[in-house]
């Protein structure tokens, strides 16, 4: 994209800078993001230590399994991303592509795994107008989740590279950037799930 | 100092490429402009029928009552009281005064100023309209549901705003209209940011840029960091409304297992008062700009001001409890938000001394621009005066929920940001549509506007002070308020007149934008910024070759200016 009569040494600079500009945008789209999540979590916090017993009015704490098995997969998929990026970093395209479609598989099995989890909840009595406990459970984990469907729409947009139909300065742009977006939803959901279900 | 050069995009050729899905900041910030005085004249319409009802109960409102209300014959009933005050105070801070100062001029004036041929992100500041666009959709769709639109208070605290308060779909409709607005203001946040990083001419330092753009840079990354805090909270009153949540239903966690009310306004205000701030910001910057440009004086110590500009921006996140004071707050916790919240006063009124200390000895230029910055360092003078009694804690639990506030907001947001709006349209009219708005008429404009505001205004603080509540719809039910309707009727005129002469001003600008033949010359405030120094109006490309800035913004009177000019351009090396 470099303009007229640049040196080549000059055009990876001009490169190296887009991307930079890039990657200060994302870091203000993460921190918009963060603030969405803490304030959430500023709410769970205040009726949480203004509770004596919790889960308040003698509800049940929500079993673990479901919301474990879904912070392994998504730490799962955080890790295939990061394989992927630096799989691609060190040109081996096959890797790229198969950690890629992994990553993309842990995202659709967590949202199955969360789909179950709302489910099983209904099942046990646990209805999202039983309280403000079963309104954190539910709220929370779909706002989430609405992200996480983001996330995954994020990762579509990166099947071009895996298609070879991006240049390659372009493409780890997209991994740097997406990745930011996907590793933050592995944090907050391993927030979430300490405070909202282990706590 | 630019990360990279931007190209020159080919010229739009189409009405739709050139118009409505235009790249082009400059465009951009022009369809934000209209949208806002579109809402201007929506959200003044409905002030004007609120304070007709509180000098005139029960009467008529004037001509188009009868068609407004025909079941109570002309008159506004009390239902509609509530959501007309809802419904100007929403559209008034997020779709007028917000559009105009940050979306208009945040867009028009960044890349211009910096030197940029757009923003980092064209393709993100036109979606950034068009959802806005979409959001404005929204909330005027709410004024015709069933129930109509939200009638719990632009705060819209639970329980007014949730089920039990408003089982109308108009308060859903409105939450959904501020997340979705929410969402423009962080993608165009997002962009100025960056651009403000990235794209600032070679040799442009950050204190090299004008104060506008600290201004604007400021607010931007207040938007970026507390809009998503609202976003969550009305994202939560929304599963409240149509889910069956019970985030924010009354009764303590602790003993029925609900939500809490206070929760909301905890979230609101941690939100509110960042907002206040992310108001003013862009007007400060641009008076203390403009107070330089026709003072024809360096601004007086322009770094402390940009400085005290990003003190009160940190400051501003931590004293959102001043606003919260009466709802059985901690005494530990009222003093420290009161304490805070007076510390604010330090930096602010180094930026007042150095508002003073430019326009000191001055060769000060009366033109309209001046006018009304002149205005806003009067009424803002007043309104941030007056914020100190209310973030005392013990007077405020007096003044609290009173017209005083009423006032003081008032005072702040819609006097002085309100009149910084002006005088950015006044100033930067030639850059933008490439004509000057009439001198003479401008001058009109501004004075019966500042008279009629200050007898608005001030006629709130007074009744406020008298113990008049906000919010009520006939408050001379009680007999100690009847003392006040003399004065509420003298605030009814002032708020007419003031309304009225807007007319003057409409009619000056669709004159000078679609009728004036005179062309305005390239820098006819001979002002020095980067902007001036390319043909009026700015061509789509802003700037042939990038500028190289070797000076800073406010560079007048130079004794050692030799060829008749008191001012020099950024792009010239200091003399
Ligand atoms: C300069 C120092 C300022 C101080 C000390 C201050 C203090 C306060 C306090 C304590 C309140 C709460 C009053 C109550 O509800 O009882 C308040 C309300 C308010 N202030 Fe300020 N303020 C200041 C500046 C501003 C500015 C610059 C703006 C806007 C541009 C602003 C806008 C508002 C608004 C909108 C409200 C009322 C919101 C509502 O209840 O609907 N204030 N202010
Ligand atoms: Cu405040």
């Amino acid at each position: 994209m470099a303009t007229g009569n640049l040196t080549l040494n000059e055009e990876k600079i001009e490169v190296r800078r887009r991307a930079l500009t890039s990657s200060v945008a994302m870091s203000i789209v993460m921190v918009s993001f963060a603030m969405v999540f803490a304030t959430l979590m500023l709410g769970y916090f205040a009726y949480r230590f203004t509770s004596e017993v919790w889960p308040p009015m003698g509800m049940q704490r929500v079993d673990l399994g479901l919301p474990t098995v879904s912070t392994v997969l998504i730490l799962l998929s955080s890790l295939t991303y990061f394989l992927s990026e630096s799989s691609f970093l060190q040109k081996n395209s096959k890797k790229f592509k198969a950690y890629f479609w992994l990553t993309f598989a842990l995202g659709i099995v967590f949202m199955a795994v969360q789909s179950w989890l709302w489910f099983s909840l209904k099942k046990n009595g646990l209805f999202v107008g039983s309280g403000v406990f079963a309104s954190m459970i539910y709220g929370f984990t779909w706002i989430h989740a609405a992200h996480v469907v983001g996330g995954i729409v994020a990762l579509l947009c990166l099947i071009p590279s895996v298609r070879n139909k991006r240049e390659e300065v372009s493409t780890s742009l997209w991994l740097k950037n997406i990745g930011m977006y996907w590793h933050f939803l592995g944090i907050v959901w391993v927030i979430m799930y300490f405070s909202l279900f282990v706590y | 100092m630019a990360f990279y050069e931007q190209h020159i995009h080919p010229k739009p050729t189409t009405f739709l490429s050139k118009y409505i899905f235009s790249y082009d900041h400059k465009v951009i910030g022009k369809q934000f402009l209209w949208y806002g005085i579109f809402f201007l004249f929506v959200g003044g319409l409905m002030a004007l029928m609120i304070r007709w009802t509180l000098a005139f109960p029960g009467q008529p409102f004037p001509v188009i009552g009868q068609f407004l209300f025909p079941e109570s014959g002309g008159a506004v009933p009390p239902d509609t009281y509530a959501m007309l005050f809802t419904m100007h105070g929403t559209i008034m801070i997020f779709y007028a005064i917000t559009p105009i100062l940050i979306g208009a001029f945040g867009n028009f004036c960044i890349p211009l100023m910096i030197g940029a041929r757009d923003m980092a992100f064209p393709l993100l500041n036109m979606l950034s309209f068009h959802i806005a666009a979409l959001s404005g959709i929204i909330l005027l769709g709410s004024l015709f549901t069933p129930l109509g639109a939200a009638a719990g208070g632009w705060t819209s605290y639970p329980t007014l705003s949730t089920l039990i308060g408003s089982p109308g779909v108009g308060q859903t409709f409105w939450s959904l209209a501020i997340f979705v607005l929410g969402v423009s203001s962080i993608m165009g946040a997002v962009n100025y940011i960056t651009t403000i990083i990235t794209l600032r001419a070679p040799g442009m330092g950050y204190f090299d840029m004008p104060l506008t753009i600290w201004g604007l840079g400021l607010t931007a990354v207040l938007n970026a960091i507390f809009l998503p805090v609202l976003g969550s909270g009305v994202m939560l009153l929304i599963f409240d409304r149509v889910f069956g949540t019970t985030f924010f239903l009354a009764g303590a966690a602790a003993t029925t297992g609900t939500g809490d009310p206070i929760l909301f306004q905890h979230v609101f205000w941690i939100f509110g008062h960042p907002e206040v701030y992310i108001l003013i910001l862009p007007a400060w910057g641009i008076v203390s700009d403009l107070l330089s440009f026709f003072a024809r004086k360096p601004a007086f110590a322009s770094r402390a001001t940009a400085l005290s500009m990003t003190a009160i921006t940190i400051l501003s996140t931590v004293v959102y409890g001043h606003h919260m004071f009466t709802t059985q707050m901690s005494p530990l916790l009222t003093q420290t938000f009161m304490t805070l919240t007076m510390t604010i006063s330090i930096p602010s009124a180094i930026f007042f001394a150095n508002w003073l200390g430019t326009i000191w000895k001055g060769s000060i230029r009366f033109h309209t621009p001046m006018l009304f910055s002149l205005g806003v360092v009067f009424v803002f003078g007043l309104g941030g005066l007056t914020g100190l009694y209310l973030a005392t804690v013990t007077t405020d639990l007096y003044l609290h929920d009173t017209y005083f506030v009423v006032g003081h907001f008032h005072y702040t947001m819609a006097a002085s940001v309100l009149l910084g709006g002006f005088a950015a349209v006044y100033f930067w009219m030639p850059k933008m549509f490439g004509t000057m708005l009439n001198e003479f008429w401008g001058k009109v404009h501004f004075w019966i506007t500042m008279m009629g505001l200050n007898g608005v205004f001030f006629g709130m603080m007074l009744v406020g002070y008298g113990g008049m509540h906000r919010r009520i719809y006939n408050p001379f039910i009680y007999e100690f308020t009847q003392k006040l309707i003399p004065l509420n009727t003298f605030t009814t005129w002032s708020a007419i007149i003031m309304g009225l002469s807007q007319i003057i001003f409409v009619v000056n600008f669709v004159h000078a934008v679609f009728f004036k033949k005179e062309k305005a010359t390239a820098n006819p405030w001979e002002v020095g910024t980067l902007e001036w120094t390319i043909p009026s109006p700015a061509p789509h490309y802003n700037f042939k070759d990038i500028p190289v800035v070797k000076c800073g913004p406010h560079e007048y009177g130079n004794p050692n200016l030799t060829d008749g000019r008191d001012f020099q351009y950024q792009t010239e090396e200091l003399v």
